[in-house]
């Protein structure tokens, strides 16, 4: 009897280890693989994923030996990966190679025959030619120098009809195209970019983002006297957070709007040519709660195959999409820990890696590719340059790794399709919710089936008509002979 | 098949191409029954070919999302727009003085909906061997079952309350506005209730807790 109860205590020991056990393995699952990201589905939900990159290292001024960084504000990756810091409160440029070894220091140059410093500088950019140019904030000029770093030329507050006569040129952000042509972000300047030309005057404005109306704001407005409407806010743009040039000559932007585009990328006549052709437009995060609101995108980064990257202020992450504007990754945060930040200011990609700078701590962090950010970067690359076998190779090599990447299905359909394997290539595409992908496969698909199935459809058509006929005729015949008979 | 039974699938037929004959033997000629029977199996089709709809129309025309597919409530959006477009027409036209029963009205109601019915079953097969081009013609189907939907709910509308054109079209726009506010005072209602609810329950904690 007591060894019965026992042997059925066990039982239930057993059962409720199996079920634990269970449990336990799904979550452990869950959470399995090189840390946990994150990735929106089709539907707008947010779908798990392996991490793409890992923080690796951190560095801060006195780890390069270079002293402590004081609120630097941009960095800048030039085309042989030497690293440019800017260290703002510092005044200075700090150069790093590869490894992150101080290589050199720039915290003068000089001007006809005088020294010349730099006070609080917010921008800096370097060019294919490792020429630099410096947003000179406090001095309120942008400064060029050569890949020697020699002065070349300055550009300062310009004179033109379509400036106010009140204006205060404070340019914070710079890049130049191949052309020498200068784009200038300047705090305060509404109707977008300065753009100056290879000599250093200005030209005019490019690409100003569109004005949002509040329409309660907009009701009140209109019933206001003349006095009460001086009294309130104007409805102006949003200004530019920041700029990148790809090497095209594109201009891609970021603004702080809370609606609409916040990444633009614009063609030289100013108009925004970004593809957004992915599931939802590139705004850093699409699900978010109402008080702590959207991403505030503060910088962007261009990487090769029309990849781009940027970085949102309010949660410290970084969103990558490719040039389709499908999003590929994303990491960061805000925290302690190694790989997030405080008060990150500024991204750029060394090769495939990614170096973040934080202001306030006056660090960089480095984050380095898992094998699963590898071969996506790889899978995107090689479906911009058209090879779709080695695609459609690590598309699939990437679903393996991450089943919730719907646009990796678009890949492989495309090169399945391309392979004539339409029904499959249409499986594809319907688990990527492409549907114009899905209805060319299915077109092709159609015609394939219908010739392969037409002499038998023919056959029977033609077939079950000769009968009809046959039966038709035969009962007029008989009816004939029964009216002859009748008669 | 017994003659009734041929009736109950070739009347509808007949009233849906003449709707103004078809209307006035429902009204005039038909049983009760027989309407009533047609009537709730004309809703059983409608709510099993939405959800077949739902779940079985092709890719190309219906992106649907598993998770948030249910049976039940697609159920409920043909059966509760119909029970509200009834007592919110029949309550109108009670006050202006029109000669239709609920009974009729809801027997009305339901014919009109045998388009919807029998141009969307076959577009269910068929939307899964279109291509993207060719979704034009679904979607025209489509419009045109609800055009022809509308046209015979005007004229059921029209014969059973024996009222004019143009009273018809002024009835059944007052019957949308009534309908928005029976849903009005419908959540009203419930969010009401549940307050209560939610008090008492209060209460009870309360005094459960003291003692």
């Amino acid at each position: 009897m007591l060894k019965s109860i026992l042997k059925g205590k066990a039982l239930l020991l057993l059962g409720i280890c199996c079920l634990l056990g269970t449990t336990l393995g799904g979550a452990a699952a869950y959470a399995e693989g090189e840390g946990a990201s994150y990735n929106y589905s089709f539907w707008g939900r947010t779908v798990t994923s392996p991490a793409a990159y890992q923080a690796t290292s951190l560095y801060s001024g006195v780890d390069l030996g270079v002293g402590a960084f004081k609120e630097p504000s941009d960095l800048h990756v030039a085309a042989d990966n030497r690293i440019y810091v800017l260290d703002s409160g510092n005044n200075r440029v700090v150069i790093l190679d590869e490894q992150f070894k101080a290589v050199q220091v720039i915290d003068s140059f000089v001007r006809d025959g005088q020294a010349d410093t730099f006070a609080n500088p917010q921008g800096l950019f370097v060019t294919d030619k490792n020429e630099i140019l410096i947003a000179d904030t406090g001095h309120n000029r942008v400064v060029h120098l050569n890949a020697e770093h020699e002065w070349v030329k300055t550009i300062e507050a310009p004179e033109s009809d379509l400036l106010q006569a009140n204006f205060q040129f404070q340019p914070v952000r710079v890049v130049m195209d191949k052309a020498q042509r200068t784009y200038v972000m300047s705090t305060g300047v509404f109707d977008g970019f300065m753009e100056f030309n290879a000599q250093g005057d200005f030209t005019s404005f490019i690409g100003a983002n569109r004005v949002y109306v509040d329409p309660v704001e907009y009701f009140w407005k209109r019933i206001s006297t003349q006095a009460q409407r001086s009294q309130m806010i104007m409805f102006t743009p949003t200004e530019f957070t920041n700029l990148d040039i790809d090497g095209e000559g594109f201009l891609y932007a970021t603004n702080g709007d809370q609606f609409g585009d916040n990444i633009k990328k614009l063609n030289a006549q100013g108009n925004d040519i970004l593809r957004r052709t992915g599931y939802f437009s590139p705004q850093g995060d699409i699900r978010y709660t109402v008080d702590t609101g959207p991403s505030r995108l503060i910088d962007i980064d261009i990487g090769d195959s029309d990849m781009y990257s940027v970085l949102d202020s309010k949660r410290g992450r970084v969103f990558t999409y490719n040039g389709d504007g499908h999003f590929m990754y994303v990491f960061g945060g805000l925290g302690n820990l190694l790989g997030e930040f405080k008060t990150p200011t500024a991204i750029e990609r060394v090769g495939d890696d990614f170096i973040v700078l934080d202001k306030a701590l006056g660090e960089i962090t480095v984050f380095r590719t898992t094998a699963y950010g590898r071969t996506l970067n790889e899978a995107v690359r090689s479906y911009y340059r058209g090879d779709e076998q080695k695609a459609y190779e690590l598309f699939n090599e990437t679903i393996n790794m991450n089943a919730n990447l719907e646009f990796a299905y678009a890949g492989i359909g495309k090169a399945l399709l391309r392979q004539g394997d339409y029904e499959e290539a249409m499986k594809h595409f319907k688990r990527s919710m492409d549907q114009s992908h899905y209805s060319k496969a299915f077109l092709l698909y159609r015609k394939e089936v219908l010739r392969q199935y037409f002499p038998v459809i023919m056959t029977t058509v033609v077939g079950v008509a000769a009968i009809w006929l046959a039966i038709v005729a035969y009962r007029k015949s008989v009816r004939r002979r029964r009216g002859v008979s009748f008669e | 098949m017994c003659p009734l039974n041929k009736e109950l699938v070739r009347f509808p037929f007949h009233l849906i191409v003449h709707p103004f004959n078809g209307y006035w033997d429902l009204k005039y000629d038909r049983s009760q029954k027989f309407n009533l029977i047609v009537s709730f199996a004309i809703l059983f089709l409608l709510a099993v070919s939405n959800i077949l709809g739902a779940q079985y129309s092709g890719f190309l025309v219906n992106l649907y999302n598993p998770n948030e597919m249910n049976s039940l409530l697609e159920v409920v959006y043909v059966v509760v727009p119909v029970l509200f477009w009834c007592v919110a027409n029949w309550s109108l036209t009670t006050l202006l003085d029109g000669e239709g029963k609920f009974v009729e009205i809801f027997t009305s109601t339901c014919y009109a909906l045998i388009p919807l019915v029998v141009i969307n079953v076959p577009w269910i097969w068929l939307s899964n061997v279109i291509s993207l081009q060719e979704t034009s013609f679904y979607y025209f189907s489509n419009t045109a079952a609800i055009i022809w939907f509308l046209f015979l709910l005007f004229v059921g509308n029209m014969t059973v309350h024996q009222f004019s054109a143009g009273k018809t079209l002024g009835i059944m726009a007052l019957t949308v506005v009534a309908m928005g506010f029976m849903a009005f005072i419908g959540l009203l209602f419930f969010s009401l209730v549940q307050q209560i609810v939610a008090f008492i329950s209060v209460i009870y904690q309360e005094l459960v807790m003291r003692s």
